[in-house]
């Protein structure tokens, strides 16, 4: 690996970007994908411009940016979806490149092409690459030609209800409704007796549609039991393609990546080696440029079928750059600015790395979505963590956005102490005011089966009822007692702040606040 | 003072007295309660150990969601006296029927798959809602029939919006 490049690139002063490097880049994405390109850029002396919709007129990531620009109401579809806005936004600005993110619109062909008829370079792989591994089936076929293993399932959307019957009943149920266009779960349905299908199909359409404007649906065999484990590549403009290892994202719910780290505890040498071969195999077929993920379902047995390429930077991809010292979207940068990959072909994690993806669910109420205001938020620091968010104090949470509000990342030197230190991250993280998946994420960093490695993708399906359930000990709850029983007194009395609006008002107590850390030191002797 | 709480399915009945508690009649502890100033962070201190905790009010006096040690507690705590009165007020009050269909967060109603005068099994599927891109399944709290249907498909609701009576 080559540590020295790096280093110089991290060290380099902003002021003096490489000559060749792009000049402007505008950021076609909210959040904390956008905020995490906005300090790429800055890092690499490159100008970024944010976009916002009016609900994120002061998110971090527009405020960090050296521009930003409104494109439209709250609204995906009349903002972040808006790719003609957005490549006039670009043009007025006097950006040379778009990074699209994750999501919105980094998957759609057309605005791919759109970018570049417009004279923008894209930063991501050229359209005719989205288009060939884009599509779910399209990338099936091509697996399928270049001797990539593939779960068995149809190559092109079916056309109703019955055909998804007829072929589910061919393939064995439960079988998996997919959409063509989608990702993260959305327009994805197990559907296990021909009973189940009619809701199923309607549901995966409706979802696919919104989500994505494309309510193609296709259908596929469900292998249970088996890890998703996928392949980061990056592919420059000069023919080099290279693997930087695996990703294990097994820990899911509703087909919902939860938790992702790198390498996977499944994952030796050797078979790193042969599934890297392939996602290399896959994205030189593609003429693949730039960064891109290689899905793939890993049985127990070891052997591993293709799912689908995705042509963007992945939410996880922070766990590789963790592991193998190289910063993803730096090099998404450079490589749009027609840079050679200096790196070497094979590369060896070092370390450990896991992400826990934050959002606004609450795991104590079924995961259903929880809005509202972050009204005081405490980010975990220290050795080993990474915090990579799009809120912070103050952020308002509505419903128009998918519900991930940061993630937070460790390294350790071995699994069990990257565990570890995830665990104690956790604890030290505050929000307050929004119902957050903190909780769901301390259990699992508390589970025997997830500290062992022992993990599939059903493993939370199965488990998750128990890990949510599961009572603290006597001790925890009498202190737990003492505690809301303070806490209950003090409002009897009148001196309550139960809320981060009364905290604000409630400061002069009868104490100081010197007076208050005796009494704490005191009680600590 | 004597406080009754609630959590994890629990009761303890909590004395308090000058900052020494005793859970369920057991051994006085040394308790003390302090804010974290300019945040909603409080350490509790419990015979010598810290705990740093949050507290919301959720709903009715009494009722907090409180976060300490890395777990979240809903938790229903009140003096014994208020608490009584509550019980009192509570029983004074007549039965309001069975639990309905309520909305737990705001969205857009994209499908309603029950009409009034049908029989539905406890966790049958009534209600889809999208919230953040996601469809939501709402399902029947209990075997019942529905007297009143409230929802519309493209329609938004609020959260606590009542979706679905039954009878």
């Amino acid at each position: 690996m080559s540590a020295g490049k790096k280093q110089k690139a991290a060290t380099a002063v902003p002021a003096a970007p490489v000559a060749k490097l792009l000049r402007k880049v505008l950021i076609a994405n909210r959040g904390e994908i956008a905020l995490r390109i906005v300090r790429a850029c800055q890092e690499l002396g490159v100008r970024s411009v944010a976009v916002y919709s009016d609900a994120d007129a002061h998110a971090p990531h527009v405020r960090e940016a050296d521009e930003a620009v409104n494109i439209g109401p709250a609204p995906s579809a009349e903002s972040y979806l808006k790719g003609d806005v957005i490549i006039a936004a670009a043009k007025r600005v006097g950006a040379d490149a778009i990074h699209p993110g994750y999501g919105f619109l980094s998957e759609r062909e057309w605005f791919a092409r759109a970018v570049r008829d417009a004279g923008l370079v894209w930063i991501g792989p050229p359209a005719e690459a989205i288009a060939a591994l884009g599509s779910k089936t399209a990338a099936r076929t091509l697996a399928v030609k270049h001797g990539v293993p593939v779960v068995p399932g149809t190559t092109e959307a079916l056309s109703c209800a019955d055909e998804a019957v007829t072929v589910a009943t061919k393939f064995g149920f439960p079988v998996l409704l997919k959409a063509a266009a989608g990702g993260g779960g959305k327009g994805m349905r197990v559907v296990r007796s021909a009973g189940e299908m009619a809701s199923a199909w309607d549901a995966a359409r409706n979802e696919s549609k919104k989500a994505f404007g494309d309510d193609a649906v296709y259908i596929e065999k469900y292998i249970e039991g088996p890890r998703h484990v996928e392949i980061q590549i990056l592919a420059d403009s000069h023919g080099t393609v290279i693997s930087l290892g695996e990703r294990e994202c097994s820990v899911q719910r509703r087909h919902q990546k939860m938790i992702e780290e790198a390498p996977s505890p499944a994952v030796d040498v050797d078979l790193r080696r042969r599934m890297g071969a392939a996602a290399v195999r896959a994205a030189k077929a593609a003429g693949y440029v730039n960064a891109g993920t290689c899905e793939f379902l890993l049985d127990s047995t070891g052997e591993f079928y293709f799912l689908e390429m995705n042509t963007r930077i992945q939410v996880e991809h922070p766990v590789t750059e963790l592991v193998t010292g190289i910063d993803l979207v730096q090099w998404q940068i450079r490589i749009a600015s027609g840079e050679k990959i200096p790196f070497p072909s094979e590369i060896e994690p070092r370390g450990w790395a896991i992400e826990c993806r934050l959002t606004s669910e609450d795991p104590s109420n079924g995961f259903l979505p929880s809005t509202g205001r972050v009204d005081y938020l405490h980010v975990p620091s220290g050795p080993g963590v990474r915090w990579d968010g799009g809120i912070e104090t103050g952020s308002v949470v509505g419903l128009h956005y998918d519900p991930m509000l940061a993630k937070l990342i460790v390294w350790g030197a071995t699994r069990e102490e990257a565990v570890s230190r995830m665990h104690r991250a956790l604890l030290e993280l505050v929000v307050d005011g929004v119902e957050t998946s903190r909780e769901f994420h301390l259990r699992v960093m508390e589970d025997a089966d997830f500290k062992s490695g022992a993990i599939d993708i059903q493993w939370l399906e199965r488990r998750l009822e128990s890990l949510l359930g599961s009572a603290p000990d006597e001790d925890a709850l009498q202190a737990a007692a003492i505690a809301a029983t303070l806490v209950a007194d003090r409002d009897r009395r009148g001196g309550g702040r139960t809320s981060a609006a009364a905290a604000a008002a409630a400061a002069p107590e009868s104490a100081s606040a010197w007076a208050r850390r005796g009494r704490t030191d005191g009680l600590r002797v | 003072m004597k406080y009754v709480v609630e959590l994890s399915g629990r009761t303890f009945v909590v004395e308090l007295d000058a900052g020494v508690a005793r859970v369920d009649g057991g051994a006085p502890i040394a308790v003390t309660l302090d804010d974290v100033d300019g945040t909603p962070v409080r350490l509790v201190s419990i015979a010598g150990t810290l705990h740093r905790m949050t507290a919301r009010r959720d709903g009715p006096r009494g009722r907090y969601i409180l976060r300490m040690d890395g777990r979240r507690f809903g938790v229903d705590a009140l003096d014994e006296r208020t608490r009584a009165i509550r019980d009192l007020a509570d029983a004074a009050r007549p039965s309001s029927g069975p639990v309905p269909l309520i909305a737990p967060m705001p969205g857009l109603v994209v499908r309603v798959t029950a009409a009034v005068g049908d029989v539905v099994q406890a966790g049958q599927p009534l209600v889809a809602i999208e919230a953040m891109k996601m469809e939501n399944e709402l399902r029947a709290p209990a075997a019942g029939t529905v007297r009143a249907v409230h929802a519309t498909p493209g329609s938004p609701v609020e959260k606590g919006t009542v979706l679905i009576e039954f009878s």
